[in-house]
C-alpha cells in the first residue's frame, strides 16, 4: 500500500505533463497561451545555466527571508504578550481585528509612498502579510495552552520572563509554526505583487517582464522556479520545526 | 509539648464559584483549621467537596471568597510550597529530567546542584532510564511519579499533594508511599495530602481531616496515634488502625451518600 502510494505520487504529475504535451501537439491546448513542457524546458535550461534565473530568484528569496523575519519576529512577540496578558490583548485585539482584513495589496501604493521604490518597500509588504498570520496564530496558540501549566509555573515560582520562556513559547510553538507556514505561503504570493511595480529584479519582475514581451515560455520558467522555491522554503520550515519541537515527534533513533 | 509552631492557619475560608447556569457553587464553607509545623495531614471527603480547591487556595492559585489562609512557616532559601496536581501537569515540551528540575531551575539553583538533586529523585522514583524521555512517552503511573519527584526535588517548606498516587497500581503505590514516609520522616516537612483511600490516609498521616459533602466543611479531624516510623504492611493489623478505619469509613459513607442524593436532585 505504502509503496503503491509512492509510485502513484511519482507518476501522476509525470502523466499530467505527458498529457499536456500531447494535447498541445494535437492542438487541443493553445500553445500560444499555455505553451507545452518541451518548449518550457527548452527555455528553462539556458536561463538556468546562464545564472540569470538564479540571480532573480536570489533577489526574491532575499526579500522573502528578510520580510519574513521582519514580520514573524514582532508577530510572535506580540502574539505571546497578547496571549499571556489579558490587558495587552484587550488593548490590541480591536486594532488587529480592524486592520487584519485589509488586503495587503490594497496598501501597496501607500507602502511605496512611505518606503520609496527601494528594497524596503518590498520587504515591508511581505513583512506586513507575515506579521498578522504569525501574530494571530501565536496568540491562539498561547490561549489554547492548558491553564494547568500556568498554575505549575506560578506554583514553582516562575518569573514573568520564565512564563514566556518555559510555558507560553513552547506551548504555542506548534501553532506558531502553523502561522509560519501560512505566512510563507502569503510571502510567495506577495513577492510577485510587490515586484510588479518599481522593481528591477526578482522572480515577480521576471514574470511581468515576460508578460510585457508576451514570452509565455519565459513566464513559465519563473513559475517552475517559484514552485521549486516554495517547496524548498516549506521544506526548510518543516526541518526547523522538527528540530525545535522534539517533543512532537520522538527524536530519531 | 506545645512548643511546635503552627505552619498553616485557615480562618473562616469559604469559596464560591460563579456559575453561568444556575446558582453559584459554594465549594468551601467556613473552613477553620490549623496545621502544625512538620505535621502530615490527610484530607478525605466525597468527590467535589472542595479538597482540590482548598489546596489551590493554599498554593496561592485561587483566592478565598472569605477568610484567610495564613502560612506562618518561613524557611530561609526554601520555596513556601510545592504542589502535586491531581491532573496530568508535566510540561509536554520538557523531558522528564527537565520537568523534575523545573522548580530548581526557576529558583536559579546552579546546574551542578540541579543535576545532583534531580538524579537523586530520578533514582528514587525509578525513572532513571526515562530521564530523557518526554511525558507522552511515559505511562500514567510514571507521569505521576515524575510529578511527585518534581515537588520533592523543589524541597519546599510545605508539600501539597492532591491524590498523587491516584492512578498507580497497588505495588507502585505502596512503594511510593513508603518512599514518601521515608522522606517525610527524614525531613519532617509539613504535608497536606488529599486521598480517597482511608488506608492511605491512616498509613501516612498524623491527622485525618474528613470533609462534608459540598459545600465542603470540616466534618471532623481525627488523630492517628499510630507509632512511627511506620511499616505500612504491619500497621494494618493494629487494633487502633481498624478502629480508626471504621470511624472514618462510616463518617465518609454518610457524606458520600449525601453528595449522591444531592446529585440525583
Ligand atoms: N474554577 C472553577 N470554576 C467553577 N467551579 C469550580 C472550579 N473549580 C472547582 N469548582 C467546583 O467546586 C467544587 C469543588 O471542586 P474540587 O475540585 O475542589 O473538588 P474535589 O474535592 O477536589 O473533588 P475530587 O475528589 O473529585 O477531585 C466542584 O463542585 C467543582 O465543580
Ligand atoms: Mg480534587
Amino acid at each position: 500500500m505504502r509503496t503503491e502510494g509512492k509510485i502513484i505520487s511519482f507518476f501522476s504529475p509525470l502523466l499530467l505533463l505527458v498529457l499536456w504535451e500531447l494535447l498541445a501537439r494535437v492542438g487541443v491546448v493553445d500553445i500560444r497561451l499555455f505553451s507545452c513542457p518541451s518548449r518550457i524546458m527548452k527555455t528553462f535550461v539556458p536561463v538556468l545555466l546562464s545564472g540569470e534565473l538564479l540571480y532573480h530568484s536570489w533577489v526574491s528569496v532575499r526579500r522573502i527571508l528578510l520580510g519574513f523575519a521582519a514580520g514573524a519576529i514582532p508577530g510572535m512577540l506580540l502574539g505571546l504578550s497578547m496571549g499571556l496578558v489579558p490587558l495587552v490583548r484587550a488593548a490590541l485585539e480591536p486594532m488587529v481585528a480592524a486592520t487584519f482584513p485589509i488586503p495587503k495589496l490594497a496598501i501597496m501604493p501607500l507602502i511605496l509612498l512611505v518606503f520609496g521604490l527601494g528594497e524596503s518597500s518590498k520587504i515591508f509588504t511581505i513583512a506586513i502579510g507575515v506579521f498578522y498570520l504569525v501574530l494571530i496564530n501565536t496568540m491562539a496558540g498561547v490561549l489554547s495552552i492548558d491553564p494547568i501549566y500556568l498554575d505549575v509555573a506560578k506554583n514553582y515560582g516562575a518569573s514573568r520572563w520564565n512564563f514566556y520562556r518555559t510555558v507560553a513559547l513552547p506551548g504555542a510553538l506548534p501553532m506558531i509554526f502553523a502561522g509560519f507556514k501560512l505566512g510563507m505561503g502569503t510571502a510567495l504570493l506577495l513577492i510577485v505583487a510587490a515586484e510588479l511595480t518599481a522593481a528591477w529584479a526578482g522572480v515577480g519582475y521576471w514574470i511581468w517582464r515576460a508578460y510585457d514581451m508576451f514570452d509565455i515560455e519565459r513566464m513559465f520558467t519563473a513559475l517552475v522556479m517559484m514552485s521549486v522555491l516554495g517547496y524548498l522554503l516549506s521544506y526548510l520550515l518543516d526541518f526547523i520545526e522538527r528540530q525545535v519541537i522534539p517533543w512532537k515527534t520522538p527524536p530519531a533513533q | 509539648m506545645s512548643e511546635i509552631n503552627d505552619a498553616i492557619i485557615l480562618q473562616g475560608i469559604s469559596k464560591v464559584f460563579p456559575s453561568r447556569h444556575g446558582p453559584p457553587i459554594v465549594a468551601l464553607e467556613d473552613i477553620n483549621l490549623t496545621v502544625k509545623e512538620g505535621e502530615f495531614l490527610c484530607i478525605v471527603g466525597p468527590s467535589g467537596c472542595g479538597k482540590s480547591t482548598l489546596l489551590r487556595i493554599l498554593a496561592g492559585l485561587e483566592q478565598p471568597t472569605t477568610g484567610e489562609a495564613i502560612v506562618t512557616i518561613k524557611e530561609e532559601g526554601k520555596p513556601v510550597n510545592s504542589m502535586v496536581f491531581q491532573e496530568q501537569s508535566l510540561f509536554p515540551w520538557y523531558t522528564v529530567r527537565e520537568n523534575i528540575a523545573y522548580g530548581l531551575t526557576m529558583r536559579g539553583i546552579s546546574p551542578q546542584e540541579c543535576q545532583r538533586i534531580t538524579d537523586h529523585y530520578l533514582k528514587i522514583t525509578g525513572l532513571g532510564k526515562f530521564a530523557r524521555a518526554y511525558p507522552h512517552q511515559l505511562s500514567g503511573g510514571m507521569k505521576q511519579r515524575a510529578s511527585v519527584a518534581r515537588a520533592f526535588a523543589n524541597d519546599p517548606s510545605i508539600l501539597l499533594l492532591d491524590e498523587p498516587f491516584g492512578s498507580l497500581d497497588e505495588q507502585t503505590r505502596v512503594l511510593l508511599q513508603q518512599e514518601l514516609l521515608k522522606i517525610w520522616e527524614g525531613t519532617q516537612k509539613t504535608t497536606m495530602f488529599i486521598t480517597h483511600s482511608i488506608d492511605e490516609a491512616l498509613g501516612l498521616g498524623d491527622r485525618v481531616l474528613v470533609m462534608t459533602a459540598r459545600p465542603g466543611r470540616v466534618k471532623e479531624v481525627l488523630d492517628i496515634n499510630l507509632p512511627r516510623p511506620r511499616d505500612l504492611t504491619i500497621i494494618r493489623s493494629q487494633p487502633s488502625f481498624l478502629d480508626l478505619f471504621h470511624t472514618i469509613w462510616f463518617s465518609l459513607r454518610e457524606e458520600v451518600l449525601k453528595a449522591r442524593n444531592e446529585e440525583m436532585g
